[in-house]
């Protein structure tokens, strides 16, 4: 066991204060000799440690074959290690070694063979890999890891992937906080992917959950199409044809090259003591062996140069999407990018019982309240890692007859007096008093702060939350009438269009639109992706 | 081919070898001692001008104020004639002005502030919300109380309230968790306040004058508990307060009789189509009021049977073992007055919704048998002893949670005698109450889904359905109409 010189680490230890205006983060800083990332923030309240895990990964490091491997992996770290979840740990890999060679067989029979393979062969070999799965269960101890935590008051158990990070979450006793250490390192080394293909059934139907919210497989087509190149153009949930061709070497593969040190920050907060923190990470964590360095991704995002725009038709809400490319964070135009949003629309998001946030923005005032041409109608400005994106949402008033195009019409006349003469000083005041309120309240929530410190650790350093902050008290009128000129463009845009399809006796009655031209082709039966079902 | 096997074996004996590096087991770590106590709710317990109750904690870590005051109103208290009410209420008493100012003026000034100011209606209760930096205070409180005690439903904003929300019963249908979680609800309690649901017709016949009613009858200090915590000084909080709210008159509320008698649905499958390409289930019958000594034991065995999450049987059973579900377990509903209900659920592909809730019928038979193991008692009181506190990392949250306690008038020492009920829950009290609260001969299985396949079942548990009991095809509402959906 190689336990890492504790001077070395020991120096880079450094407590950091920084502060933007009212708002002040108070992180001790540390980077053990293998390259990871150790914060801690001392929060006085009830004796609890949020101790969260985070991985520089997500589906943007997927490329199309393995789409879905960053959440698939997820799910499968707690699946055990070589300590964690089995009785007699050779057993058990012996079984799946035999088990993936039957799979390896099958998936080239049924995947590899035009027309799907021999059938009777197929289910020979599944029997044979289901029969391996059973006696492979007499090992297998089920969610030890989770059990374990629980056993010790853990709550917030959990993990999430999302398109640039992987976070796995626990708040603990805050005399626990040692058995996350113990665990976390254990299986950033040793994860053993135990019931695979029983796991990847139950990706599967959490994307089928998916599939049956509606609207999501339409939104799942635009996002897919506003990005030509980019690794966001794929939902975190990955495509249902590579979830089912994965393999478990795929899993590895990806495995070994980001669940490394290097690649992770682990992040304390609660009522803690900073000194035994930093002593247990080097005990635990300090003896992962550091990985090698991993490229940032390669494909960014080519000018759009055209306009695209999309229809479709599903049983989900008529609704409009109108989405621009913007830049990514870090750029110097998304601060007054960030307060157009606000000022536009920010907080009429919700439109269901139980809707939250004032609806002052211009877009709300105007076309909700004022014209009672829009339910709802909302802006967004998400500067990501590599891309940005800006995006409105409007669902029209059916009753009144308002088409989605009649609000798109809208939107473009308001940006279009944006770009002339830009915002009021009130607004611009509004949208940075906003966002400085809304940082000082996520310091008061631990978990969320743990996430977003961690998360801007893994992006620009947790120092940019503060940056990002005075940047946008920097913001004038004239930022925000460049801002508006540069990115709202045409050929810079996605438009979605997308219409409710009524069932029985309402269809073609309440809509308030006109029937499908003649010579229209039939209704298409709503999608379901081919061959969802095994 | 070859080559493929020889990669998964290269990778399995890296795995299996190299890279292994000799962990502690966790069996090895020692826990230094913690002691926990809860805050005593007495300690934080305030009261204001004329009757008006709160729970209130310093909180100086933060340049922040948040005031919150629990209303006894919520949608049981809504007469089936005026459903909708919670509802529009809900939109309206801060988007609808008061006395002296519009709502577009109060909304404006918080949201420039960078504050918050909600009000949300439940079943029993309704919440206003008010969070601003501390600076703001004073102009906070000022907008907050002037709203809660002065609301005026202008008309404008009330019709706009109205039109969106009868737009949005367009969509109620679209969810099936949703179609799902309200016909489950109207099949237990019946035609009862506690499922009943708007309309088109219900929410056009409400008027501003019924908001003000419902408003005037409940919105009483005597009938509000308010919680607050942040940056303030307790010892200045009744001055500012009691200034605010001196024209408030306290008078009693009188709360209307609802019924307790509830219907016992038939056994059996309970079908509602829609095209979809799984199964979403609840199964289960009435269960117990909050205030049921019996609460402990059923929470323990409950954990036990699938409210743990990965630690609890229906779990291992229908995901982990057999791969068939992403959300599935048991859960207690628990009520205030009323008995709450008791579920299991599972949302599974077509095929195998009746295998799954074969399985999860095995599993609540089973419990009932058969004592739990001894590990599995150990970790589920663990749980609740270990995580006790959690339930206090907010200050806002434990202020509100002892308003509620107070308002709907559970014991005020139950987070004090927490931790020794669950103590002595036993094994033999756990498979008592198992027997005592989970009735197999008497549940309701709900399925939303698609009929054809889901019927037909698959390999592991061929249909008919009819085997789990007969078969009731529930017809889909519309919720614009509440008359049925017709093909």
């Amino acid at each position: 066991m190689s336990r890492l010189p504790f001077l070395l680490a020991a120096l880079l230890a450094l407590a950091a204060y920084a502060s933007a205006a009212s708002v002040q983060l108070d992180v001790r800083e540390h980077v053990l000799g293998n390259g990871m990332k150790i914060l801690i923030l001392p929060k006085a309240g009830v004796p609890r440690v949020v101790c969260h895990v985070y991985y520089r990964v997500g589906s943007i490091n997927e490329r199309p074959g393995i789409t879905g491997s960053a959440h698939l992996l997820e799910h499968m770290m707690f699946k055990g290690t070589r300590m964690m979840g089995v009785t007699d740990f050779e057993a058990d890999q012996a079984i799946d070694r035999r088990i993936d060679e039957l799979m390896a067989r099958l998936y080239r029979e049924k995947f590899w063979t035009p027309g799907g393979g021999n059938p009777e062969q197929i289910a020979t070999w599944q029997k044979e890999a289901e029969t391996l799965m059973t006696e492979q269960k007499q090992y297998i101890i089920k969610d030890d890891l989770w059990g374990l935590y629980m056993k010790h008051g853990g709550t917030g158990l959990n993990a999430s992937t999302g398109n640039e990070v992987t976070g796995y979450y626990v708040t603990l006793p805050a005399n626990k906080v040692e058995l996350q250490m113990l665990l976390e390192s254990d299986r950033m080394m040793n994860a053993c992917f135990r019931e695979f293909y029983s796991e990847k059934d139950v990706v599967m139907e959490e994307r089928r959950l998916s599939e049956n919210r509606p609207g999501f497989l339409f939104s799942e087509q635009v996002n897919a199409s506003f990005y030509a190149a980019s690794p966001y153009r794929w939902e975190v949930l990955g495509w249902m044809d590579d979830l089912r061709k994965v393999t478990r070497a795929d899993l590895t593969d990806f495995y070994r090259r980001h669940y490394v040190p290097n690649n992770c920050v682990a992040i304390y907060v609660g009522e803690l003591d900073p000194e035994a923190i930093l002593a247990m990470a080097e005990k635990h964590f300090g003896r992962v062996p550091r990985g090698a360095d991993l490229e940032p991704i390669r494909t960014l995002e080519p000018p759009q140069l055209c306009e695209k725009r999309l229809y479709g038709e599903g049983p989900a809400p008529t609704s409009l999407q109108m989405m621009f490319h913007a830049p990514p964070e870090g750029h110097a135009d998304n601060a007054a990018l960030s307060i157009l949003a606000t000022a536009l629309g920010s907080g009429g998001g919700g439109f269901r019982r139980g809707a939250r946030g004032g609806e002052t923005g211009r877009l709300q005032k105007l076309l909700v309240k004022e014209k009672e041409m829009a339910v709802n109608i909302s802006a967004f400005s998400y500067p990501q890692r590599y891309v940005g994106v800006f995006n409105f949402n409007a669902q029209p008033r059916i009753d009144k007859g308002v088409r989605p195009e009649d609000l798109e019409r809208e939107i473009w006349a308001e940006l279009g007096r944006i770009q002339q003469t830009g915002l009021t000083d009130e607004e611009i005041q509004k949208g940075k008093n906003k966002a400085e309120a809304m940082l000082v309240r996520s310091l008061g929530m631990p978990a969320g702060l743990a996430r977003r410190v961690a998360t801007a650790e893994l992006g620009r350093g947790w120092r940019s939350i503060l940056a990002d902050l005075e940047q946008l008290q920097k913001v004038t009128n004239e930022d925000i009438k460049r801002v508006a000129a540069a990115y709202f463009a045409k050929d810079n845009s996605l438009t979605a269009i997308y219409q409710r399809k009524l069932e029985g006796r309402e269809r073609g009655r309440r809509e308030g639109r006109p029937g499908p031209p003649p010579g229209a082709p039939p209704d298409r039966p709503q999608g379901r992706p081919q061959g969802g079902e095994r | 081919m070859n080559k493929i096997l020889c990669l998964i074996t290269i990778v399995s004996l890296l795995t299996g070898a190299a890279l292994f590096v000799r962990a502690e087991r966790p069996s090895e770590l020692k826990f230094p001692p913690l002691k926990y106590e809860p805050p005593d709710p007495a300690a934080y317990k305030m009261t204001f001008a004329n009757g008006l109750r709160g729970y209130a904690m310093e909180d100086r870590g933060l340049p922040l104020f948040t005031i919150a005051a629990q209303v006894q109103f919520g949608d049981i208290h809504v007469p089936g004639d005026k459903q909708g009410l919670g509802g529009l209420l809900g939109r309206t008493l801060v988007q609808g002005g008061t006395k002296s100012r519009d709502g577009e003026t109060i909304e404006e000034r918080i949201d420039f502030l960078g504050g918050m100011l909600n009000f949300n209606v439940g079943e029993q209760t309704s919440t206003l919300t008010l969070s601003v930096l501390s600076k703001d205070l004073d102009e906070g409180l000022e907008l907050f109380f002037d709203v809660l005690l002065n609301p005026e439903f202008r008309e404008g904003p009330f019709n706009l309230a109205k039109a969106r929300l009868i737009e949005e019963l367009r969509q109620a249908n679209d969810q099936p968790s949703e179609i799902l979680a309200r016909e489950y609800q109207r099949l237990l309690y019946g035609d009862h306040p506690l499922s009943w649901r708007p309309t088109r017709q219900t929410y056009e016949a409400l008027t501003a004058a019924d908001l003000k009613a419902a408003h005037a009858r409940y919105f009483r200090p005597g009938n509000v508990i308010l919680s607050v915590s942040g940056d303030f000084a307790r010892t200045e909080l009744p001055g500012k307060i009691n200034r605010l709210i001196a024209a408030w008159p306290d008078q009693p509320v009188e709360q209307p009789r609802i019924s307790r008698e509830f219907p016992s649905p038939e056994p059996g499958v309970y079908f509602i189509q829609k095209k979809i390409n799984q199964g979403y289930v609840s199964l289960g019958h009435l269960g117990l009021e909050e205030n049921n000594p019996d609460y402990y034991a059923v929470q323990v065995m409950n954990f036990i049977l699938g409210g743990g999450s990965f630690s609890s049987r229906i779990t291992t059973k229908v995901r982990s073992d057999e791969g068939l579900s992403y959300n599935q377990g048991s859960r207690f509903a628990y009520r205030w007055g009323f008995p709450g209900t008791f579920s299991g659920y599972v949302q599974t592909k077509s095929a195998t919704v009746g295998y799954a809730v074969s399985l999860i019928l095995d599993e609540i038979r089973r419990i009932r048998r058969e004592p739990v193991s001894d590990e599995e008692l150990e970790l589920a009181i663990n749980f609740y002893l270990e995580s006790f506190s959690s339930g206090f990392e907010s200050p806002q949250g434990t202020m509100t949670t002892f308003a509620e306690m107070e308002l709907v008038g559970k014991p005020m020492d139950y987070y004090q005698t927490f931790r020794k009920h669950i103590r002595e829950v036993t094994k033999a009290r756990v498979q008592e109450v198992a027997n005592k609260y989970l009735q197999p001969e008497r549940l309701a299985i709900m399925i939303v889904g698609d009929w054809e396949p889901c019927n037909q079942g698959g390999e592991k548990w061929p249909g008919p359905l009819d085997k789990l009991g007969p078969v009731h095809r529930v017809p889909l509402i519309d919720p614009l109409t509440g008359a049925e959906v017709k093909d």
